[in-house]
């Protein structure tokens, strides 16, 4: 896999816990995730937005060519 | 117990043939003219794994391929049927009127970071002046310095500011509705996401391929269609146990 399809799949997978995680219809289920769980994770997004960004950084010079490729899940 | 992945217009149609969690079919219940689509499950709780969330999710996008979705948030289940029915029925006007709005768009992603080097520089240059002064810096020099760092923090995150809304502005001439964050962490410019017509969605892309032109020096990441997940309203974080005692009494 290359690097290029490896940032696509993390920043795509970052967007997905982001909405389906955090957004979305809230229906307090008779039994629903425990909440303390979901929490956990969506703390864990800040720690997952950094390593996105120092990905970025890494590879901006590759990054900057990519614009044609950009990380859609179409 | 029951899962519920979201809650749709046009009962009518076939549900897709798109497994739901640990492969069990889908199913469709029906509330006047909305229905949840949901499928049985063994677990009491799902496990928050990668394979799960895709598999939320690769439903909600089978199913928005012939109607208007409101994805429900991930991990949401329900004892049985009649429990889901229940809230279908407490919640008909809003799950309508949300279904109304979202008909016909889809929601894209976008994340914009700008560049460390230009933009980061308070830290290293804090640092750099901390130790070369050391150990001769006096108690009131350190206060200058700090109050100059905070001033160069604040016009930093007034230009972030005034560039993220620059960006947003353009952007959201071609959605109905939006949703943007400045600055979530200090290389994360803007944080958004769009509601846009579906026959809009390639001008859209085409715009943040401009714009990426146009600011060589930021890096956009735009991801979607997804389902309209942060544009939904309906929904509660908590049923007041009587209504749902009074929506499970209801034929």
């Amino acid at each position: 896999m290359s690097q290029l399809v490896a940032r696509e799949k993390e920043v795509t997978l970052l967007d997905l816990l982001d909405r389906i995680l955090n957004k979305g219809v809230i229906l307090w289920g008779d039994v629903t995730i425990s909440v303390a769980d979901v929490d956990l994770i969506y703390l864990g997004l800040k720690v997952l937005l950094s390593s996105v960004e120092t990905a970025e950084r890494m590879r901006k010079a590759k990054a900057q060519s990519s614009m044609q490729n950009m990380p859609c899940n179409i | 117990m029951i899962y519920l992945y979201a809650i749709t217009d046009r009962p009518e149609r076939p549900i897709p043939a798109e497994p739901g969690l640990e492969g069990a079919p889908l199913i469709n219940l029906v509330c006047r003219d909305i229905a949840a689509v949901a499928s049985h499950l063994t677990m009491v709780k799902v496990p928050p794994a990668e394979a799960n969330l895709w598999r939320h999710e690769a439903v909600v996008e089978a199913l928005m391929v012939d109607r208007t979705v409101l994805p429900a948030r991930f991990g949401t289940v329900f004892t049985d049927e009649a429990a889901i029915q229940g809230t279908l029925a407490v919640h008909y006007a809003e799950f309508e009127a949300d279904l109304k709005r979202v008909c016909g768009r889809v929601e894209l992603g976008l994340r914009v970071l700008w560049d460390d080097n230009d933009n980061q520089p308070l830290d290293a240059n804090h640092k750099k002046r901390l130790n070369g002064q050391r150990p001769a810096i006096s108690g009131r020099a350190y206060l200058l310095s700090r109050l100059e760092e905070e001033r160069q923090a604040q016009a930093q995150r007034q230009r972030a500011k005034a560039l993220a809304k620059k960006l947003h502005t353009l952007l959201t001439q071609l959605a109905t509705q939006s949703t943007w964050q400045v600055l979530v962490t200090p290389r994360l410019l803007l944080t958004a996401a769009y509601l846009v017509e579906r026959e809009r969605v390639t001008s859209f892309q085409r715009k943040v391929e401009a714009l990426s032109t146009i600011f060589p020096e930021l890096h956009f990441l735009c991801t979607g269609p997804w389902p309209p997940y942060s544009f939904v309203t309906a929904g509660i974080a908590m049923i007041p146990s009587e209504d749902m005692e009074n929506a499970r009494s209801q034929p």
